[in-house]
Order: structure tokens, then sequence, then C-alpha cells
């Protein structure tokens, strides 16, 4: 999962901590050829040896024998998911982010080739069943390097002339379709696979073993090792799955009506008569366990026999039970015909409601 | 591959020299060392010529000597630098010394302590060994052979 607004600053902190250990690694690679991916590929080893000795008193030639060979090249990567939670998404929402971290876990520069697939069915990432799949799915390179999906950032296809030890953080991002509910789970897998980094800026051909004797020269040897995830040890690919799950507003309506008036009683105990003034209460409730639901737009056909009240309008009225009361003037009355009274009421939270409440007098 | 031409072209002048003045011919290996399932799926570990070799393989590293002269070798002596991609991590033959400083002072490893941050020091490790050497108290006579070896992992 990937929670910019919640995490955003914890990422921060921790790109700082990651870029002063660059710094720190790029100084102990001074001091010595290894890193934590190793000895680069292609290096060679060569061990001398000397021996002094004497005959009777008197020192003798110094003699060495020495022998070397080549460090070979060893594919190692890793995909990680960043966050270990779900993202959650509303249906309908555009460029939804997961976030992926791809490692070179090898001793030599490699592209990675990189693919986003979707499950289709199945366990999803954090424990849900995969049930439908997300729309325009891209694959961002964290460029800026903030850890945040953001316009900095670059589309790819690939991750070019990623050193030894480096990690990329890479945003997978689509749209979630319309009419999903709550609980529905979207899979996304980021595949990664070792590519020679033959020519910046353009995708190398996928790496391959040595096939069959060793040779004196670098040879290539995949050392990934499987997961519990169904990564497949030694194919110089890898993989993680994120996902996305839905959590949408369930919302209700209720429309209750009341007599508050009538010409012969007055507020007392007032009857459906012509004349009498009927008050309409249409209470929204959104379930718990929801989203929050936003811009909620109310509009309703007034019935042919009744008259609009001019200003009765109500938007965010109290709901208790099925009666509404209070609100704040708002609103709209368009005459017709049909006549329609509409509005807009503010957020609703998950367990919450409320009311859009107009008056009508009966012909 | 490049150690058997190394080989070869050591073990050359050793048999050109054996009668001449050379009085000692050194031989230098390098090998592998791997588990592999073995008879009845137990896993055995052998010794390969250095293939592929990737970090984090355990390696020994050998050195065969012999005596070709007439006279004894008397003071032999020794001396391998670590190469800088190899951490050691013991095995050696014994009474061996070693340096951690890059051979300007030897003693037993536990004899060692290598500078730490704020000027406080440590014990060694094996890690830290940048050279073993080995300074035999007894003459190799002539004709005798023998070899020592340590060993190490690829950083």
């Amino acid at each position: 999962m990937w929670r910019p607004e919640l995490i955003g600053l914890t990422m921060t902190r921790t790109k700082r901590l990651l870029a002063s250990a660059s710094v720190l690694a790029v100084a102990a690679f001074a001091a010595s050829p290894a890193s934590a991916a190793g000895t680069a590929a292609g290096s060679t080893i060569t061990n001398t040896v000397t021996v002094d000795f004497k005959v009777g008193t008197v020192s003798q030639t110094q003699q060495s024998a020495s022998d070397s060979f080549t460090v070979d090249r060893k594919i190692n990567l890793t995909v990680s998911e960043i966050g270990s939670a779900t993202t959650s998404v509303s249906p309908g929402q555009t460029a939804v982010v997961t976030a992926f971290s791809v490692t070179n876990a090898s001793n030599a520069t490699l592209d990675f080739a990189l693919a986003a697939t979707q499950l289709v069915g199945g366990t999803a990432a954090h424990g849900g069943t995969d049930n439908f799949n997300v729309s325009n799915v891209k694959m961002y390179v964290d460029t800026d390097n903030n850890g945040t999906f953001n316009a900095g950032d670059t589309q790819v296809t690939y991750l070019d002339q990623v050193a030894a030890d480096a990690s990329i953080t890479v945003f997978v991002v689509a749209d979630v379709p319309l009419g999903r509910s709550t609980g529905d789970v979207a899979d996304v897998r980021l595949t990664a696979t070792a590519a020679e980094a033959t020519t910046a800026g353009t995708l190398g051909a996928t790496v391959t073993q040595t096939v069959g004797a060793n040779t004196a020269a670098m040879d290539t040897v995949f050392a990934d090792t499987a997961t519990t995830n169904g990564n497949v040890a030694l194919d110089g690919a890898a993989f993680a799955d994120d996902d996305y799950t839905v959590l949408a507003a369930a919302l209700t309506a209720t429309k209750t009506s009341k007599i508050i008036s009538d010409p012969i009683n007055g507020s007392t105990n007032p009857k459906m008569i012509p004349g009498a003034v009927v008050e309409y209460c249409i209470a929204v409730s959104n379930a718990a366990g929801s989203a929050a639901a936003t811009s909620v737009n109310i509009s309703d056909t007034l019935p042919a026999q009744t008259l609009f009240v001019a200003g009765s309008i109500k938007v965010n009225a109290t709901v208790s039970g099925t009666t509404c009361s209070g609100g704040a003037a708002g609103g709209s009355y368009a005459a017709g015909p049909p006549a329609v009274v509409s509005g807009t009421l503010g957020t609703i939270n998950p367990g919450a409601s409320s009311g859009f409440v107009f008056q009508v007098s009966v012909n | 591959m490049r150690i058997w031409i190394a080989l070869l072209a050591l073990a050359a002048p050793a048999a050109a020299f054996a009668a001449g003045p050379e009085h000692v011919s050194l031989a230098s290996h390098v090998f592998v060392e791997r588990v592999k399932p073995g008879p009845g799926g137990k896993p055995v570990t052998v010794r390969e010529a250095p293939g592929i070799v990737t970090p984090g393989d355990r390696l020994i590293f050998e050195l065969d000597y012999r005596n070709v002269g007439a006279e004894p070798a008397t003071g032999f002596t020794i001396t391998d630098p670590i190469p800088a991609s190899v951490a050691f991590t013991g095995g050696e033959s014994e009474n061996a010394l070693f340096s951690v400083d890059g051979g300007r002072s030897w003693g037993p490893l536990g004899s060692l302590r290598v500078a730490g941050p704020n000027g406080a020091s440590r014990p060694a490790t094996p890690a830290d060994v940048t050279h073993v050497k080995w300074a035999f108290a007894r003459p190799i006579p002539a004709g005798a052979a023998g070899s020592v070896s340590f060993r190490g992992v690829v950083k």
C-alpha cells in the first residue's frame, strides 16, 4: 500500500538516511572494491605469495608465485512492495498508486525490464481475493527520488543502468473502474527482468547465463532466490505484488413527510387539506465502514398537486431516525414543469447522516 | 583457466632451474570450496578449480613449495598478502603469523588489535587480516616439500 499523505514525511526522512548511506558506501568503495553486492564482475583476483630463505647464511633472491582468476557476474535482484499494506481507493478514482522497490543485488550494472501485470482471481498481496482489474496501468520511476508519485516522475518500461547495490522506487499507477464496492480487491504485480546495460538510454538484451564450461573471461550466473510469494530461483527475474482495496461510500436515502399546518387548524393537529403545508425530509445516511461521501447531490421532482414554498429548502439538516431538523438555507428550485428542487449536501462521514428539507403546499 | 596457465608458467621454469641456481620451486593454487549433493543425497564439500566465482564463494589459497636445491633452505618464510577482494576467514596452516596493518607488525591473531573510532582499539577479527606469514624455525632439507594454505571468501 502506499498513502502519500500519511507516510510522505517518513519516506522523505528514510530517503535522506539512504542518501547519506550512499555517500558512506561510495567512500567505502574507494577504500576497497567490495560492496554489499560484492566484488565487481570482471575483476581479477590475484594472489601473490613471496618466499624468503637462506642457504647457509646467505639470503637468496626472493621468490614469488601467483595465480589469478576472474570474478564472474552474479545476477541477483529483488522486487519488494513498499508499505506492506493495501492501497485504499474509491470507485472511479484515477491515478491510484502502489510503490515498489527494485534492487540490483548483482555485482554489475544492469538494466531491468519492467512489467506490471494483474492477478485474475487468487489471493492478493494483502490477503483479500482479487476480483477486479484496474485500468490504464502505467509505471513510473521516482525520478526526483522523494518517495512520492508526482509530476516530476518519469513513465518508464524499464530501468536504465542500475548500479550494483542500487535500489530504485517504481510506482505503478492505474485507474479504478466505477461501480466497485467496498472490499473489492485488485492485485498488481511488478516484475523486473535483468537485462544487459550495454547502452545508456536503451534497454539491453535479456541477460542469459553462461552456457557450458567456465571461461577465463567474465561468466554470468543467476543467483536470485525463491520466495514464499512464488518467485522462482535462478531465473534472472523477480516480482512483488501489491493491491488496491476499494472503499466506497454506501449511501441510502429515506424520504418522509409531515404536515406543518393547514388553513383551518394552523399548526395544531394540521390535516392534509388543500392549502396545507407539507415538509419533506430526505435523509441520506452513509453506512459505517464506508468511505466518506462528498458532494452528495439531491434532486427531487415535486408531485403535480403541490406548489413549492419559496425559500424553504434547507441542506445539511440534522437527521434523527427518519426526521430532519435544523439545516442551512440553500439549494435551488426550478419551476419546470416538472418542478424540481435540488441541492448539495456536505461531506457525509461513514456512519453519519445528513438531511435535505423542503416544503410544499397542497393544491 | 587462468590458474592453469599460471601453473604451467610456473612449472616450466621450476623444472628448468631444478639443476641450476634455483633452490626452491613454488606453485600457487586457488580452489573454490563448494557444498554439493553427494551419494545418498548427503552434502559433500568439494574443491574445484576457480571456474564460476562470484561474491560469497569460499576459496582455499594453497602454496606448494619444494626445495629443489642441494642445500637446506633456512629462514624459510612464506608471506601471503590477502587479495583486496578477498576476506580472510581462517583455516590457515599451523604456526601462521598475521598482520592487520599491511605487513608492518605481526603476531598471532589473538594478540593483534585494530584501531577503532574515538582512539579506542578492539581485538582483531579474521576479516581484519591483511597478510599471513609462515616463518619456519627449522631448515627445509634438500628435496623436501610441503604446502601451506588458508581460506577466504570473495567479497
